[in-house]
């Protein structure tokens, strides 16, 4: 499974959305997205790339397309 | 603090880390802390409680969400303990696998064991069971969260 991969289906478990709901989604545009699915979608990343986010980094986490900027921050490259 | 560095609570020291009050409190003692670990709490039932003349005038026994409520207000004890979120309000998440096993009657008294799986970012995860006696009375699994720290980490803009 590729990065890319991996990131998808933490949101796609995290959430239960479809795959094809994941570009441009942002923070409470589905109902699961709410303060604690958040927390369950950063645990779930931390996890699955063995990271530990920044304060600053979750509350900037705000969408599909910033979490892949802010995973960059901490070596992990989505195109692998 | 006890000699085996476990920590204990009268009533006084819960009311000091949780903010559950009379006619809503639902722990009379708690033992055997290890914070962020475990606890272990003691309620007594008499008949003066005021739900045993409701439920029910015939048969009085306790209700299941006040199990629910033993339960979780003992589970809460292993993290409210900590200096750093003493005292702060909790809110449920959700209550999985909840089973009740056995009545419970005034006169009986209710011993429950919780234990913390996990505790990050205001959300704590685990669980706890009852027991009277030896017999088990019921069980359940809780997410709870800490509103005053999740606040902290949700995302500052949608």
């Amino acid at each position: 499974m590729t990065n890319e991969e991996k990131y998808n289906k933490a949101f796609i478990e995290s959430f239960g959305i479809e795959k094809d709901k994941l570009n441009g989604l942002k923070y409470q545009d589905v109902i699961s997205w709410d303060s604690i699915g958040h927390m369950q979608l950063m645990t779930v990343l931390e996890d699955e790339f063995g990271v530990e986010l920044d304060i600053d980094d979750i509350t900037d986490f705000s969408s599909y397309e910033e979490g892949k900027n802010i995973l960059r921050k901490y070596d992990v490259n989505l195109n692998v | 603090m006890n000699n085996d560095d476990t920590l204990s609570f009268d009533l006084k020291g819960i009311q000091e880390c949780q903010q559950n009050r009379y006619p809503q409190l639902f722990v009379d003692s708690i033992v055997d802390v290890i914070p962020g670990v475990s606890a272990r709490g003691f309620k007594n039932f008499t008949y003066n409680e005021w739900f045993f003349p409701s439920h029910f005038a015939d048969d009085p026994n306790v209700p299941g969400h006040i199990q629910i409520e033993c339960l979780v207000q003992t589970f809460i004890m292993t993290f409210l303990c900590m200096d750093l979120y003493r005292g702060m309000k909790t809110n449920f998440v959700s209550i999985n696998n909840a089973y009740f096993k056995r009545k419970i009657i005034p006169g009986e008294r209710l011993e429950i064991r919780a234990t913390l799986d996990s505790f990050k970012r205001g959300i704590a995860k685990g669980s706890a069971e009852s027991f009277v006696g030896e017999e088990i009375a019921c069980s359940a699994d809780f997410l709870i969260t800490l509103p005053d720290v999740l606040e902290n980490f949700k995302p500052k803009k949608k």
